[in-house]
């Protein structure tokens, strides 16, 4: 399981998931015209913009995800009662006194 | 070198529209992340109303649906909500489900026209919103005056759990066993929704609820995995004819793609009764939206007389009634969040000073 990440360490994620976000959005929009006519050619051309909302998925969303832990927006997480490990009692052996 | 787009078929994109299509983006997402559908019956009309031809609406619309779904699939099963093996299994008859509500909407388109075909699609909007949702609302103020916790399963899911019909299936984080045919009407509803009026959440998640016995949060965390799959092969479709216009997909799924990961963080700090309560809200609203729309149809159809000027206000007050249903949701699902964030903290508070 995913350990928990802190504030500072989200901060730092956020921040670099923020720049590749920033550059895919301006990349993209810088070239806006020609892109949106690519995807719009249809047949092979159709997995453009599928590859792009999963790019966008993995960069905007790293970014969002850590937006929200920097800002201290956390899921609730469960609290599991710590119970006792049974500790197993050494069985009782004959034993020969020699 | 500057490309010329087709004029007919993609908008020229103003700062408003954009700020406009991001706030949707942001609110739809956040609902879906909480309910696990919803923002695409105010996103298609949204585009339109910016002047996006329909098709291109719908097909860029679903293009930003299915990596939301899957973004908030993935934060959901993290917090140990989604079954994959329910939503795959609801998703396969829903596949079946959409191809039968695309039959039915062209069998309908060619014996009465668009106007028929619209009169059809409100008719089905009112019709199940006011059934399902209404129901979903009453059982959702039943459940938050007992103040339970957890919800009980419904005694027709209980009923159908008992039938021993093959094949049987166990859904393991749902903790559910039923007979696979029981699944099967859920999920072809859910597609047939889908294909009428492009949510079947609305159907998809109360099926899964009131006829599976799937508690609220599985059962909405699922729903994304559905969204995820027929969004999916809904998009290879539109994208094969040409029809997304990526600049309005980009745009909404940076809104929606932080607007989900709030309403997935939300439903762990909310009781379960909030995701039906949200859910009741929303249907019951965008219901009323919807009859407003029907006049206008049943004029066109010649069923009605009634003085164009008021169809302009309805058409109006119909989509702004749609809009107010989404923000209401929003709404409640961060005054809810708010609300237990700050029982959070002051418990934190008593505990640290219990403690000194």
């Amino acid at each position: 399981m995913a350990h928990e990440l802190t504030k500072k360490q989200a901060l730092v994620r956020m921040i670099g998931f923020g720049i590749a976000s920033a550059a895919v959005y301006g990349t993209v929009f810088q070239h806006a015209n020609a892109f949106t006519e690519m995807c719009s050619r249809g047949g092979f051309y159709a997995a453009m913009p599928i590859a792009a909302v999963f790019l966008v998925s993995y960069v905007h969303g790293g970014f969002a995800s850590n937006l929200w832990t920097a800002l201290g927006i956390n899921a609730k997480t469960q609290t599991k009662t710590v119970q006792a490990t049974q500790t197993k009692r050494p069985e009782v052996r004959a034993t020969l006194n020699a | 070198m500057d490309v010329a787009l087709d004029s007919l078929k993609f908008i020229d994109l103003t700062t408003a529209n954009v700020i406009f299509l991001f706030i949707v983006g942001f609110i739809g997402g956040l609902v879906s992340g909480f309910i696990g559908s919803g923002g695409a019956f105010v996103l298609t009309p949204g585009m339109m109303s910016l002047g996006v031809p329909g098709t291109v609406a719908v097909a860029s619309n679903m293009c930003h649906k299915f990596p939301k779904a899957l973004v908030g699939a993935l934060k959901r099963f993290r917090y140990g909500q989604v079954d994959i093996k329910l939503g795959l299994v609801t998703a396969a008859s829903a596949g079946v489900g959409v191809q039968v509500g695309i039959k039915l909407q062209n069998m309908i388109l060619d014996a009465w026209g668009q106007a028929g075909s619209n009169l059809y699609v409100s008719v089905s909007f009112v019709a199940v919103l006011i059934t399902v949702g209404g129901y979903v609302f009453y059982d959702a103020v039943k459940s938050s005056r007992s103040g339970a916790v957890k919800d009980k399963t419904p005694a027709l899911a209980l009923k159908l759990q008992k039938i021993n019909l093959w094949p049987m299936i166990y859904f393991k984080t749902a903790n559910v066993r039923i007979s696979l045919w029981f699944t099967v009407p859920v999920g072809f509803a859910t597609g047939m929704l889908a294909a009428t009026i492009a949510v079947g959440g609305f159907i998809g998640v109360p099926g899964m609820i009131y006829v599976m016995g799937v508690g609220g949060l599985v059962a909405s965390a699922s729903e994304l995995v559905i969204a995820f799959a027929m969004g999916l092969a809904g998009t290879v479709n539109w994208a094969m004819h040409g029809m997304v216009d990526i600049r309005l997909t980009l745009i909404i799924l940076g809104g929606s793609l932080l607007g989900v990961q709030l309403g997935a963080i939300g439903t762990t700090l909310v009781r379960e009764v909030m995701i039906k309560i949200v859910m009741g809200s929303i249907m019951l609203i965008v219901a009323v939206s919807r009859a407003l729309a029907m006049p206008k149809y049943l004029a066109q159809l010649g069923l009605m007389d009634i003085d164009p000027s008021y169809v302009s206000i309805m058409d109006k007050t119909s989509f702004i009634i749609m809009c107010a249903a989404l923000l209401l949701g929003a709404v409640i699902i961060l005054g809810a969040m708010f609300k237990a964030r700050r029982a959070m903290a002051r418990q934190a508070a008593q505990e640290a000073y219990s403690q000194a």
